[in-house]
């Protein structure tokens, strides 16, 4: 490819990204404009829907598990990013891999999961019951730190050792160079990362119900069909909050001065006498957040076809009736992560480098949809899809719309990772490009991309993980008869068929471990 | 591979010009799809399902509007459907289809009718609670004896079309002062039924109000569960019978063919299947209930026209706000 044909710009000059991106946040416009429109039609008295008794203590609650969660989350995965990522952590290629998996674990079986587990009259009786406030903080820590600890592994796989060397030259323990050094250039992504736990506390409503934790999206769910406007209305409410969150992080993103120094050798810290408590967390969180939901499913699985049930039973003779639901879920998962990946990247790569304010709208929209229950979206995106003019009315519950429902309400999680990337990519390396004569095009591929790619693998595996649990838009969009694992379980646990929630639920962790194991031990995010 | 069967999904969508109908169905695949296959079968008919929550399809089906794919909605309870009424957006089933069913378990306005019904019981745990101790009515449970014991699901569908039935039943004053009391004393609320269920059987709390068939499938996986359902007895409210229920879409570009549909699974072999499959009470075409049930004569349980319970669901969830029942 030759890129001598086109005079290189003058740094900052070039429309192009900024009206790419710009586009790409209207596309993500689509869920809070359907609200728009819809509070206005029915009416809603914004005000009064807002201190209602009824909304009100709901909605502290939701900010409240929100925030505790981003902070355990934050705290939980960048010490685990850290571990696998610079220590001499014994079985680290094992654990690099399995401390993502969580993620595809959805919340409402994750919840259930551990309320079978724990408490009098579960199966490990002498622990206190799990739930409330507490509950749901722990549920929703485990099944949501990865989304700190992969953007933080991937940025930690980047930074070079020089400045690490120079450190402990100038007399820095380990422990005060991963403070000093590591930590500063891991900053962009542990923001990234606890931002989107911070969006998916607000948006979730499995864990919180099955733990009786009060929040927003009950009321939003329970008045879906007796109250339009107030369901609408805080649905509304929750993009807000996103919309203004995630403005002040890229207004703070903005301020911070980029602190990175890329390199192929990373520096591994030996952990001498913390070793023990080091693999003791890594045990932890691992045995709770994944063998324990697992070792519960293997228990229902057991249990269920062990008896000799009355009436109808779910579980089959043979697992066939899994092999389309699993090859649905992949196909799904890996096309929403790689469309979401591609269409967040303008975004991300504008909103860093031409920064503007139509690069931040469109990246705040792109935020915002993250924080929206995953029925909002799909509802919405139903409503534009169905009345969209002429032949795009062709794709309602098609695959495409479904693959677009995905990349609209998880965009975010691949923005998120791709900002901090890019952030840690010294524009320098762009500017002896362009000297050297080399088009913007031919620069962002051959320089920037190759250098970002740890960060968007990052954001591609958060991007798939979510796919895979994904359960409302899959119902409300996918083309009839397509089903995926999610929806799988969902049905199975509808009617009670534990026995089926369990081999259903085992299958995909199986298959998310299949599908990450690419991303994770791929050139960058390997050791 | 992936790609190969993604492309294959993509194409596959396309009709094939033969006859066929859609349904939206708030009740699983499990509890429904063996019927739609038999109706295929049968008349060379094709169908094509979404399934969902009953609450959730009759939202999309009201935001898609006219240009709506479903030609037939099936709903786990009337409040969905009666949702749908509400917003005139069902046509007459005509009384072909009306009349195979008792007037108790379809709407005056001949806009739906009831498949199956499933029956409001108290669901409790046999180990900590005395079988010859259990309330007469579900109008005792408000009483000091079962404070921080009972389980409720306030946004189950269920549950919000059993208070509307109480509230026609006994007015809104009387239901209102019932929550009011529940929740003064210290009822749990729960998520869902099977929330409860398993809470239930746990000892977590010692009695739940559900539908009859949740624990009867928790027990069918784990016969050892100490739960066990109670039906109170001398048609008190609390025992309840509420339909699962079906109706013909506006939108629909057949609707002969969408009545048909709804036609057989009112018909022997499918009121067969809810008695003998899913284990619930037929009501249509003279099928018994399963031997596994007490029969609905001997249970003396509530009938209802359930009409009217598909609307005033609005009503309903304000009184349950208002006895801040539903927070937990």
């Amino acid at each position: 490819m030759r890129a001598g044909s086109k005079p290189p710009e003058a740094p900052g000059r070039g429309r192009r990204p900024a009206v790419l991106a710009g586009t790409v946040g209207l596309l993500f416009l689509f869920p809070v404009g359907y609200l728009l429109i819809r509070t206005v039609t029915l009416g809603s008295d914004f005000r009064s829907i807002l201190v209602s008794s009824t909304t009100l203590r709901p909605l502290l609650n939701s900010l409240l598990i929100a925030g505790s969660t981003a902070a355990l989350s934050a705290v939980i995965g960048t010490t685990l990013a850290l571990l696998v990522a610079r220590t001499n952590l014994p079985g680290r290629s094992v654990w690099r891999w399995a401390l993502a998996l969580p993620l595809v674990i959805p919340s409402f079986v994750g919840a259930t999961a551990v309320l079978a587990a724990f408490g009098p009259g579960g199966l490990v009786e002498f622990v206190p019951r799990v739930q409330g406030f507490w509950g749901a903080l722990a549920v929703l820590t485990l099944l949501t730190y990865p989304y700190v600890y992969l953007p933080v592994l991937a940025r930690l796989s980047t930074t070079a050792a020089s400045l690490e060397d120079a450190a402990r030259l100038l007399g820095d323990t380990s422990w005060q160079a991963v403070r000093n050094v590591v930590m500063p250039q891991a900053r962009d992504a542990i923001v990234a990362g606890t931002l989107l736990v911070f969006l998916y506390g607000l948006s979730d409503f499995g864990a919180v119900s099955l733990m009786r934790f009060d929040t927003i999206t009950r009321v939003i769910f329970s008045s879906q069909l007796s109250d339009r406007a107030t369901s609408l209305t805080l649905g509304l409410v929750l993009a807000l909050i996103a919309l203004l969150v995630a403005a002040v992080d890229r207004s703070a993103a903005a301020r911070r001065r980029p602190v990175a120094v890329l390199g192929t050798r990373q520096v591994r810290y030996r952990l001498g006498r913390a070793k023990g408590p080091a693999l003791g967390l890594a045990g932890v969180v691992l045995g709770l957040a994944l063998a324990t939901p697992l070792l519960v499913f293997a228990f229902w699985v057991v249990r269920g076809s062990s008896t000799v049930g009355v009436g109808y039973s779910g579980l089959g003779d043979s697992l066939g009736f899994l092999l389309e639901p699993t090859l649905s879920s992949a196909a799904a998962a890996t096309l929403a992560a790689a469309a979401a990946v591609v269409v967040t990247i303008p975004v991300a790569y504008a909103s860093v480098r031409r920064r503007s304010w139509i690069t931040e709208s469109a990246g705040a929209a792109v935020t915002s949809v993250f924080a929206l229950p995953g029925l909002v979206v799909a509802i919405s995106l139903a409503f534009w899809a169905i009345r969209a003019p002429g032949l795009l009315g062709a794709f309602y519950q098609t695959l495409p719309l479904l693959i677009l429902g995905y990349v609209l309400h998880f965009g975010a999680q691949a923005l998120g990772p791709a900002q901090a990337a890019i952030t840690g990519i010294p524009s320098r390396f762009d500017e002896a490009a362009r000297t050297l004569g080399a088009g913007a095009r031919r620069r962002f591929l051959t320089v920037e991309l190759p250098l970002m790619t740890p960060g968007l693998l990052a954001g591609a595996g958060l991007v798939l993980l979510s796919t895979l649990k994904e359960l409302p838009a899959t119902l409300i969009l996918a083309p009839i008869g397509f089903e995926t694992l999610a929806t799988s379980i969902w049905s199975a646990a509808e009617d009670g068929f534990f026995a089926e929630v369990g081999v259903t639920a085992l299958v995909l962790v199986t298959l998310s471990a299949l599908l990450t194991w690419p991303l994770l031990i791929r050139r960058g995010l390997r050791e | 591979m992936v790609l190969g069967v993604a492309w294959a999904l993509l194409l596959g969508g396309c009709d094939t010009g033969d006859q066929s109908i859609t349904v939206y169905s708030g009740r699983t695949e499990n509890l429904i799809g063996p019927l739609l296959e038999d109706f295929t079968e049968e008349t060379g008919i094709s169908v094509a399902v979404k399934y969902g929550s009953s609450d959730e399809l009759a939202l999309l089906i009201t935001e898609e509007g006219e240009r709506s794919p479903a030609d037939v909605f099936i709903s786990q309870s009337p409040g969905a459907i009666g949702f749908l009424a509400e917003a005139d957006r069902l046509v007459p089933l005509g009384s072909s289809v009306l009349e195979l069913v008792e007037p108790d378990f379809r709407n005056t306005g001949g806009l739906w009718v009831g498949l199956s019904g499933r029956v409001r019981v108290l669901v409790y745990n046999t180990d900590l609670v005395d079988a010859s101790s259990l309330p007469s009515s579900i109008f005792d449970l408000t009483a000091p004896e079962f404070e921080g014991q009972v389980g409720v699901a306030p946004a189950n569908g269920s549950f919000q079309d059993f208070v509307t039935a109480m509230r026609e039943l006994h007015g809104d004053q009387a239901t209102l002062a019932w929550l009011e009391a529940l929740e003064a004393n210290n009822a749990q609320t729960y998520v869902n039924n099977t929330a409860i269920v398993q809470a239930v059987g746990r000892g977590e709390v010692r009695f739940g109000l559900v539908n009859h068939y949740y624990n009867q499938r928790v027990r069918a996986e784990d016969p050892g569960a100490p739960s066990e359902n109670y039906y109170f007895p001398d048609g008190d409210i609390g025992s309840l019978l509420i339909a699962t229920a079906a109706g013909v879409l506006d939108s629909s570009d057949d609707v002969d063919l969408a009545r048909e549909l709804i036609g057989f699974m009112l018909g022997e072999a499918a009121q067969t299947f809810y008695s003998q499959e899913t284990l619930e009470y037929p009501l249509a075409s003279g099928v018994a209930a399963s031997s596994a049930l007490p029969a609905l004569g001997t249970l003396n349980v509530a009938t209802y026209d359930f009409d009217r319970l598909g609307g005033g669901l609005g009503r309903t969830k304000e009184l349950i706000d208002a006895s801040g029942l539903e927070a937990p």
